[in-house]
């Protein structure tokens, strides 16, 4: 089994050694995508000019140019086409290998290559359901005037559907 | 003002697990870079283009030109500056270079690539890998090291077209017998199909000699004017033709299509049109072999055979002297290794010697050649022809 968000850093934080994304306000304008993840939601940003749902979410619609974005929801549940078990150069953070990833389909939203949790190796194959798992990481030391104030975090994988 | 551009010199360092620093390798490549052309006087350039992609995360040094230039002992006045594109930094350089000459910004331009990757404790390696792709998205998913990348890629060519572990195997065997005969590949031993098939697994399909290493090393390479050349060299003049570079996505999630590589059409169709050279013509080849299931993938979307038919066609010994096109007679990355920012110009160099006559291991008459490198998440192609005549 694969274990979510270890720890490198014991206990000095480095944002140039982080494995995941500045999470705050302060330092990210998508804020709204890791509330809504802790909520169990899977989201992004629609455009409200043209239509457009690009993923990563983002401030300006790429397609138009509009900033006038919306959040949606996306499926939370996907069709798996492919699965690899990386055994060899796990990054540390990831857990033990094998450090296992599929190619989802996300109900024709994108073809999503995302790591897999909560699954033994050999265990997932093509066809099999796979939904969204949310996970706590390292919070963040941020400088909140003279305070140093940890902001908590999330990520996310899939896991299969039992 | 639109001139014709060539390539007067060019080195590399020994590629490798290293001892030493990365400004130990540019010295070293700047110094195999003169003395591939006693002719050429150093103090003639006067552009500094310098490749790097982990400078700030293994070397913990920014604002690398200058450093390089003082290193190499030369004193740049129309241009200095760093160019990163992971992969394919060095073959960016290449192409920013011969904008600045053909348009008369500068006259001959120094284009340096390196990395020390290896730090004193290899896992920092790895992880700093999580920089490579989208950080933020396909990062915190762990897709860092591009292995899993790379076996998705396999397994889907293999479903749809047939290719079969012994076709990545063949890439395996010619790319590291070439690297056996050049001294400055990181690897100096060939090896044969039974221990290629019989290999660590790494990601499957992928296993040891799928995927290329991880390299301390650097090259270098002079480019000039034809009429600077005429004067600098007495070898050959080769030429740079046309480029091209495209990028239609960057996160995973984003790619058109994993087994047809869209940007790579592009960016070869660019290349083509721009130097007026048909893939038809192409001789010889360096391609982007971070794992065999690349080359095999690189020649369908380069043209030199039908989509699906590359595993194929490499079988057939297609891409291997003696067949359609010779391709990464260096070895490639497979065999040299592949310090990011050194990689472009090490097949620059190649493909220099290969139209001068003088490689290695020589395909006979070449007279054009082409160089590729993708760089991130399949997220960027970068193709340069290059030819012993103008068209
Ligand atoms: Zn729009």
């Amino acid at each position: 089994m694969s274990t979510p968000g270890i720890s490198i850093l014991e206990g000095k934080y480095m944002v140039t050694m982080d494995l995941f994304p500045q999470q705050s306000k302060e330092f990210n304008q998508v804020t709204p995508f890791y509330e809504f993840l802790r909520e169990g939601r899977f989201t992004t940003t629609k455009c409200k000019d043209c239509g457009a749902e690009p993923f990563p979410p983002r401030v300006m619609c790429p397609e138009c140019y509009s900033s006038a974005l919306e959040w949606i929801d996306w499926p939370t549940v996907g069709t798996v086409i492919d699965v690899t078990e990386e055994s060899v150069g796990v990054p540390l953070g990831f857990g033990k290998p094998p450090l296992i990833h599929a190619l989802v389909d996300l109900q024709g939203k994108r073809t999503f290559f995302v790591r897999i949790i909560n699954c033994a190796a050999g265990e997932l194959k093509s066809g099999d359901q796979v939904k969204l798992a949310v996970f706590d990481v390292d919070p963040v030391p941020q400088e909140v005037g003279r305070e140093v104030v940890q902001i908590p975090r999330v990520f996310y994988a899939f896991e299969p559907v039992k | 003002m639109d001139r014709n551009v060539c390539v007067v010199a060019g080195g590399m360092s020994k590629w490798g697990v290293r001892d030493g620093s990365q400004r130990d390798f540019f010295q070293e490549a700047a110094k195999a870079c003169y003395d591939d052309n006693p002719l050429m006087n150093p103090k003639d350039i006067d552009g500094l283009l310098v490749a790097s992609a982990y400078t700030e995360r293994t070397s913990y040094q920014t604002h690398l030109a200058p450093l390089v230039a003082e290193y190499a002992g030369i004193k740049p006045k129309n241009i200095c500056a760093r160019v990163e594109l992971l992969c394919a930094s060095g073959s960016s350089a290449v192409i920013l270079a011969f904008g600045l000459i053909k348009s008369g910004q500068a006259d001959v331009v120094m284009v340096a690539g390196g990395e020390k990757l290896y730090t004193p404790q290899k896992w920092e390696v790895f992880y700093s890998e999580l920089a490579s792709v989208d950080h933020d998205w396909d990062g915190g998913q762990g897709l860092g090291l591009p292995p899993p990348a790379f076996a998705m890629v396999a397994k889907q060519h293999m479903k749809q077209f047939g290719t079969k572990k012994e076709h990545l195997g063949v890439i395996s065997v010619k790319n590291r017998r070439n690297a056996a005969k050049n001294p400055k590949a990181q690897f100096q031993t060939p090896v044969t199909m039974e221990e290629v098939m019989s290999g660590r697994m790494i990601v499957p399909p992928l296993t040891l000699y799928d995927c290329c290493p991880i390299t301390d090393g650097a090259a270098a390479l002079v480019l000039a004017t034809e009429e600077k050349a005429r004067e600098m060299t007495d070898k050959p003049l080769v030429y740079l033709l046309g480029t091209g570079q495209a990028s239609v996505n960057n996160m995973s999630a984003n790619m058109p299509d994993w087994t047809t590589w869209e940007a790579l059409k592009i960016a070869s169709a660019q290349a083509y049109m721009k130097s007026r050279v048909n893939v038809d013509e192409i001789n010889v080849a360096m391609t982007h072999d971070c794992f065999t299931i690349s080359e095999i993938i690189e020649m369908e979307d380069l043209g030199f055979c039908k989509k699906g038919e590359g595993g194929f066609f490499v079988g057939d010994g297609q891409n291997d002297f003696g067949g359609r096109i010779p391709t990464n007679t260096d070895g490639g990355l497979l065999g040299c290794g592949h310090p990011f920012g050194g990689t472009g110009i090490r097949q620059g160099i190649e493909v220099m010697k290969q139209l001068r006559g003088d490689a290695i291991q020589q395909v006979p008459n070449a007279t054009f050649g082409l160089t590729h490198n993708l760089s991130g998440f399949i997220a960027a192609h970068t193709v340069l022809v290059y030819g012993k005549e103008v068209r």
